[in-house]
């Protein structure tokens, strides 16, 4: 009971310390930057980034990758709940959840910029950490060029140009080198598959149709208008796809395409036994890993063509 | 003469259906070639060597593996959703009654995707079977939103209509909490499944379940139609006319959740098909539950069937959930029907 009545007698001075620091906090936010540039982002927003960067906090796992590749791994605050690659850097990290944002996790690992990309997330999203002085910078990934322009946008924002810079090149060269080697090859008509079960897949405005196009193949489904159709069982029987490449990992049992579709037995990749699956993380994440999707894609359309290793900018 | 006109003019428009659900896709098939996949398949199947060509093996597999199960099973779910709209109006004898609106699909979903995502404690999930998880989730919903709209003697249509929403909105949750919680990457497909509805991918062995419940259920709605049309006059003229009330309530209940649970689990939550479909039939040929059953049901597959056309065909070679189809024709049904007031099956 005493100790009850003591409580509501503090009560009031403690309200006051509550507003009293809170002002202070709120003066201290409000002084400018030492230094800022305002820049425009890949959905035409004006960002004010501060000149020196030194932590970031990327909400999607492929801006960690590029955000290694820029030569920024150490600039890491934190990563998001889905992070993977490179285990070395992402492991040791703390996590945020970026689906729906956690706001205050993020401004918990109090960041000097925040890294988007419009297929997580929206600018809505970012305006209650602009609110908060964080900037936000929005990344777009349409075609594969803009993987590589990510990297040196991020080595700009980083103040890492000369290392981003080699390292855009080198990804460049290496696709470069694929088209080349793979040019003068008859090129297979091929399906890649983002679901066994429902036919989730890459249309046109897709990047993916590029680098099957670079690995020597025909895609079947760069005509869609919808970057991602949903496509008809109808459909991959009229396409007649003399390979199939799954994204459902390393582990799966490709004959289980077959058992979900019994009616395909007559396309020729699942009579030919041509039906792979390899990791998605190196196609459907747009990042520096998509050259190595690139040449893993290569290896398996063109299996007795003698590829050099694909640079591996990320150890 | 009536009723023959009617009986055949269903039996023609049931037969163009099935025709032109067989004759459009994405694939490039020519109607000469479909028919001649159907009339091989069909003498094969009768054991006769068949005078015809062998047809073209991805034209049989398109006709004869792909489309004809899909719209057989179109017809089923349709026909079994619209039979089990006129059974909960005749319950609840109010014309906004629908398996969809009343929460038994959402409640099915559930079920559903509780057992298809392994989700149910070991023992449990042994004994179930998805269609019986899915009877089990909207015999769960039905009965809380029944017990909620039951007040002393009557049944209250504000409370039934506001307790159907809210175990609706309450167990698409359920199923969204789960898929989204869920460690398989087919969640999405999983969720967009079971909350849209989609007849993509039908096989043969889909059909099973779906046909020995709507086909029983149908039966016997049609054998119950005499105690139904006395429903309809009220209970408790019902319950003089020697109609053992209670029974028959529970029994309507019951047959509702298994018959939903089937369709639900081969084919999702597809709504308002059971609200469009009755409403229609009664306007057309009267309140009589013999004719209103079978025209109901054939009305309901025809529907299904078309939607379910205009589903894999709007956008060339891809495939839309045909829930979003029913709901985008059936929510303004469902406002103007809420717009006119009560109707009382024409009697006030």
């Amino acid at each position: 009971m005493r100790v009850f009545f003591r409580f509501r007698v503090f009560n009031p001075l403690a309200h006051v310390w509550v507003l009293l620091s809170f002002l202070l906090v709120c003066a201290g936010c409000t002084d400018p930057e030492p230094s800022t540039s305002p820049l425009t982002d890949a959905l035409d927003r004006s960002v004010v980034v501060p000149d020196t960067v030194t932590r970031v906090v990327p909400l999607a796992p492929n801006l960690t990758e590029l955000t290694v590749a820029a030569g920024g791994g150490d600039r890491l605050a934190a990563v998001t709940v889905s992070d993977d690659f490179p285990p070395a850097i992402v492991d040791p990290l703390p996590r945020v959840q970026t689906l729906p944002v956690d706001y205050e996790a993020i401004v918990g690992h109090d960041p000097d910029l925040v890294l988007a990309t419009d297929q997580v997330n929206t600018p809505d999203d970012a305006a209650p950490l602009q609110q908060m002085d964080v900037p936000v910078y929005f990344f777009s990934f349409n075609a594969v060029t803009d993987i590589f322009e990510g990297i040196r946008t991020l080595g700009t924002l980083l103040g890492t140009s000369s290392q981003a810079e080699a390292a855009a090149d080198r990804l460049t060269s290496a696709l470069d080198t694929l088209r080349a080697r793979t040019a003068s090859r008859d090129a297979p008509r091929v399906l890649v598959l983002v679901g066994d079960e429902t036919l989730y897949a890459f249309g046109g405005p897709s990047y993916v149709n590029t680098l099957v196009e670079a690995a020597g193949g025909r895609s079947v489904t760069d005509h869609f208008e919808t970057a991602a159709p949903t496509l008809s069982e109808e459909f991959v029987l009229d396409a007649a796809p003399d390979v199939i490449i799954g994204l459902f990992g390393d582990d799966y049992d490709t004959r289980q395409l077959a058992r979900l579709h019994p009616t395909w037995d007559v396309v020729p990749a699942i009579q030919t036994g041509r039906v792979y699956s390899i990791s998605p993380d190196l196609v459907s994440r747009p990042g520096p890993r998509v050259v190595q999707g690139a040449y893993r894609i290569a290896a398996l359309l063109h299996p007795d063509l003698d590829l050099p290793a694909p640079p591996a900018l990320i150890e | 003469m009536r009723t023959a006109l009617l009986s055949l003019g269903l039996l023609g428009a049931l037969l163009v259906t099935v025709g032109a659900a067989l004759s459009f896709g994405s694939a490039a098939v020519s109607f000469a070639d479909a028919y001649h996949v159907v009339a091989y398949r069909v003498a094969d199947g009768f054991g006769a060597s068949s005078p015809l060509d062998v047809p073209d093996p991805i034209a049989e597999r398109v006709v004869w593996h792909l489309r004809l199960p899909r719209v057989l099973l179109a017809l089923l779910v349709g026909g079994g959703l619209s039979v089990i709209g006129v059974a909960m109006q005749a319950l609840v004898r109010n014309p906004l009654a629908e398996p969809y609106i009343l929460g038994i699909s959402s409640g099915a979903s559930a079920g559903a995707s509780l057992f298809y995502l392994g989700f149910l404690p070991p023992l449990l999930g042994q004994a179930l079977s998805m269609p019986l998880a899915a009877f089990l989730g909207g015999l769960l919903s039905i009965t809380i939103v029944y017990l909620v709209a039951y007040t002393g003697s009557r049944l209250s249509v504000a409370r039934l209509l506001l307790a159907g929403v809210a175990m609706s909105a309450l167990m698409a949750s359920v199923t969204s909490f789960i898929t989204f919680s869920s460690p398989d990457p087919g969640k999405l497909r999983a969720v967009l499944f079971w909350l849209l509805g989609s007849l993509s991918g039908t096989q043969w062995t889909d059909l099973v379940w779906p046909f020995v419940t709507t086909a029983s259920g149908s039966v016997l709605l049609f054998v119950l139609a005499r105690p139904l049309d006395a429903m309809l006059i009220g209970e408790e003229s019902a319950y003089h006319l020697g109609i053992p009330v209670e029974a028959l309530k529970r029994l309507l209940i019951g047959l509702a959740a298994l018959v939903t649970g089937a369709l639900v689990a081969v084919a999702g939550a597809i709504g308002f098909v059971g609200l469009i479909i009755p409403h229609a039939v009664r306007l057309l040929i009267g309140v009589s539950h013999r004719r209103v059953v079978p025209v109901a049901f054939i009305g309901g597959a025809l529907f299904l069937a078309w939607a379910d056309l205009a589903a894999r065909t709007l956008l060339p070679e891809q495939e839309l959930p045909v829930g979003i189809l029913t709901a985008l024709c059936g929510v303004p049904f469902f406002l103007a029907l809420l717009r006119r007031g009560s109707y009382g099956f024409g009697a006030p």
